[in-house]
């Protein structure tokens, strides 16, 4: 057994059953693990008709194959669900430390189904499983829950758990881990609450075991070497973190400026990486055999924001930073400490914060709804006040908790959430950057950037370039994106080591680990195959056509300012040869021959 | 013309940005001035030999030279140019 462990840890909150099965090796073969295995597992014991908020939706850790070795920057996992925001699979990937200590304690999967009676953490050391009460923990922060739940289990112990937000089931909850590291998107932290389960402590004492060591070091080697002299991967992730995109995207006219009223924020150097370096960055950081370190460990002296942490990454420092007309980095820090301590996904609520600002512009909603609140954009305090709000659930939070499209659609003003099926849009106004808008609105997850990153392309210069402002070419990159970012996912590998190595270095380094070969082009299929079981869901789910769709105003309102004015999405031109290219129907249903080619029918 | 620096072009620069009175005729004529400015590691961040060093990211009022006409693209007073080293994130 190399690679993958050979077992899956199963886990009835109902019951109060643990108990353990084989790893099904062949369709691990088929689908890797992570994103790729959970989402199967998902398909076959989900039905499609399950409420996700109910105990017969599962919630599936997972990591990869490559996960737990020294594969560099290769430590992830995925939390799998039914997502509470929007019905898709809410894959949601995260680093840290949880996935590759899972797998030491010798688990593929762990599956979590039912709901407990009362609240509960789990305490996973090697094959000793244990359900336990955490009435203790309940209410506490995240940082709280992590300490208290090492207490009481071992001080090494890899945590991951729910704040107050999973509580209150916010469908835009995540999930964290070592305290700073987010499964954050399409509320998997509220699945979590839902089931009454806290924390999950795991410790694990075991090896991933390596089917050909001298050819995984020698492909490990040079994937390092190809990532340390990468000037993103081996410098500038580390020196800036994520939060250099800031100015990039700004003065190419795409920073989504007051919930996309604009492209351009005069003001945004303010709120970028080298402005977090200069002021409140302690260190860089990585995650588990990571060798980039974009994470930021934070401190804000200021006593009005006064805090320390980690972050804000790019998405974060826009959602609350642009997004919501705010240049104060003190300001947008101090929220991206709050959505971690409280376990809230900083996209999602940022871009709500800014929906219920441009909400309360335009008089739909007042002073009255907003606990006396002026929520113009610009007021930096009001923003951390909002923050602070919806992750309590305290007055109008409880709304803001919800997400942008239940806010906005509660308002009678469904158009003003920037959402692809009612998942919040991130950081890259599509306006600006025409590929992107494609893979918003093909997203199987809804607005998403990391599945089909083709900023990579179109802005950032990364091995090759395309004009973003064209539409030809766009449904062939996006769809290499999104295929690659699934094998890729279901690996266990970071998306940033795309910055240094692409799919060859992946496919090589995970056949020596596995011992079952795989080509660059069965690596590329094993991601197709898992776009299209994710799109077969969504089918399942009743989004259609329509749904592959962006926001109106990308469509018909042109960027009033900076060097995007008057540009708009043009989705029309991509979208049919986009199915087409996929294999697809005109309705964007894949064929019968797609799905045997790729052994879903 | 506004010359404005990022990322760890700004450290070689060390400083955000410059206005100039006379624009270059040319994106090549201002690296050029502005290697001879702020010195080596600022010129073998923009050239490679004679060429454009490919990890370098210009734009000029927000377009990509890659678009334009690279080195050769001509330069008006009202324009704003931006320079980045590769960067990245999401």
């Amino acid at each position: 057994m190399f690679g993958w462990t050979g077992t899956t840890l199963r886990v009835d909150l109902t019951k109060g059953t643990i108990t353990r099965e084989a790893t099904d090796l062949e369709l691990a073969h088929d689908y890797l693990g992570a994103r790729g295995m959970g989402g199967k597992i998902m398909i076959d014991e989900v039905a499609p008709d399950t409420d996700a908020l109910s105990p017969a939706n599962k919630l599936i850790f997972s990591p990869g194959p490559l996960t737990g070795t020294f594969a560099p920057s290769a430590g992830r996992f995925e939390v799998v669900t039914k997502a509470p925001l929007n019905n898709v699979i809410a894959g949601s990937n995260s680093g840290g430390a949880f996935g590759p200590e899972l797998k030491y304690a010798g688990y593929d999967a762990l599956i979590i189904e039912g709901k407990a009676a009362k609240p509960v953490y789990l305490w996973i050391k090697n094959d000793e499983v244990e359900i336990r009460d955490a009435s203790a923990v309940w209410g506490h922060t995240t940082p709280d829950t992590t300490d208290l739940v090492r207490a009481e289990t071992d001080e090494d112990a890899k945590v991951a758990c729910i704040g107050p937000a999973g509580e209150h089931l916010s469908p835009i909850a995540n999930i964290m881990n070592e305290m700073h590291r987010a499964a954050g998107r399409s509320g998997v932290g509220a699945v979590m609450g839902s089931k009454n389960l806290k924390a999950i402590a795991v410790f694990g004492t075991g090896a991933v075991t390596v089917a050909d060591p001298d050819r995984f070091k020698a492909a490990v080697m040079k994937a390092r070497k190809l990532i340390q002299a990468h000037p993103v991967g081996g410098t500038g992730l580390k020196a800036y973190g994520t939060d250099v995109l800031v100015n990039i995207l700004n003065q190419t006219g795409a920073l989504p400026t007051r919930n996309y009223q604009d492209g351009y924020f005069p003001t945004a150097d303010k709120t970028g990486g080298e402005s977090l370096a200069a002021k409140q960055l302690v260190r860089p950081k990585g995650c588990f055999s990571c060798i980039i370190s974009c994470g930021r460990v934070t401190k804000v002296d200021n006593p009005a924001y006064a805090g320390y942490g980690e972050g804000p990454e790019y998405e974060s420092a826009w959602a609350f930073g642009a997004d919501c007309g705010i240049d104060d980095l003190d300001a947008i820090t101090k929220a991206n400490f709050l959505c971690n301590e409280h376990g809230i996904d900083t996209i999602s609520l940022g871009s709500t914060i800014a929906c219920a600002m441009e909400l309360f512009e335009l008089g739909v909603i007042t002073a009255k709804d907003t606990d006396g609140v002026q929520l113009t954009f610009g007021n930096v305090p009001a923003m951390v006040e909002m923050t602070r709000k919806a992750c309590t659930g305290e007055g109008f939070g409880a709304k803001l908790a919800q997400g942008s499209y239940r806010l906005a659609e509660s308002y009678g003003h469904p158009e003003l959430s920037m959402t692809c099926k009612k998942q919040e849009t991130p950081a890259y106004d599509p306006r600006g950057v025409q590929g992107i808008g494609l893979n918003y609105a093909t997203n199987n997850r809804g607005g998403d950037h990391v599945r089909g990153y083709t900023i990579a392309i179109e802005v950032l210069q990364n091995g090759a370039v395309m004009d973003p402002r064209v539409t030809e070419g766009k449904a062939d990159l996006d769809i290499t994106f999104q295929n690659l970012t699934g094998a890729l996912d279901s690996a266990g590998a970071c998306l940033f080591s795309t910055f240094g190595i692409g799919a060859g270095e992946l496919a090589e380094m995970l056949s020596a680990v596995t011992g079952v070969e795989y080509s660059v082009d069965e690596f590329m299929k094993i991601g197709e195959r898992i776009w299209n079981q994710e799109r077969l869901w969504n089918l399942k789910q009743g989004y259609t056509t329509d749904d592959d769709a962006l926001p109106k105003r990308l469509l018909t309102e042109p960027i009033k300012t900076g060097p995007a004015k008057g540009e708009v999405n043009h989705l029309d031109k991509m979208l049919p040869e986009y199915y087409q290219l996929r294999g697809w129907d005109e309705k964007g249903v894949p064929t019968k021959a797609k799905l045997k080619e790729l052994s879903l029918a | 013309m506004t010359v404005k620096y990022f990322a760890t072009i700004r450290t070689y620069t060390g400083e955000s940005e410059r206005r100039f009175d006379d624009a270059p005729a040319t994106l090549r004529e201002l690296l050029a001035a502005l290697a001879a400015r702020y010195g080596n590691l600022f010129r073998n961040a923009a050239f490679a030999g004679d060429a454009l060093n490919p990890e370098i990211i210009i734009l000029v009022n927000g377009r990509n030279v890659l678009y334009l006409r690279g080195l050769d693209t001509p330069l008006a007073q009202e324009d704003e140019v931006s320079i980045f080293p590769m960067v990245a994130g999401g």
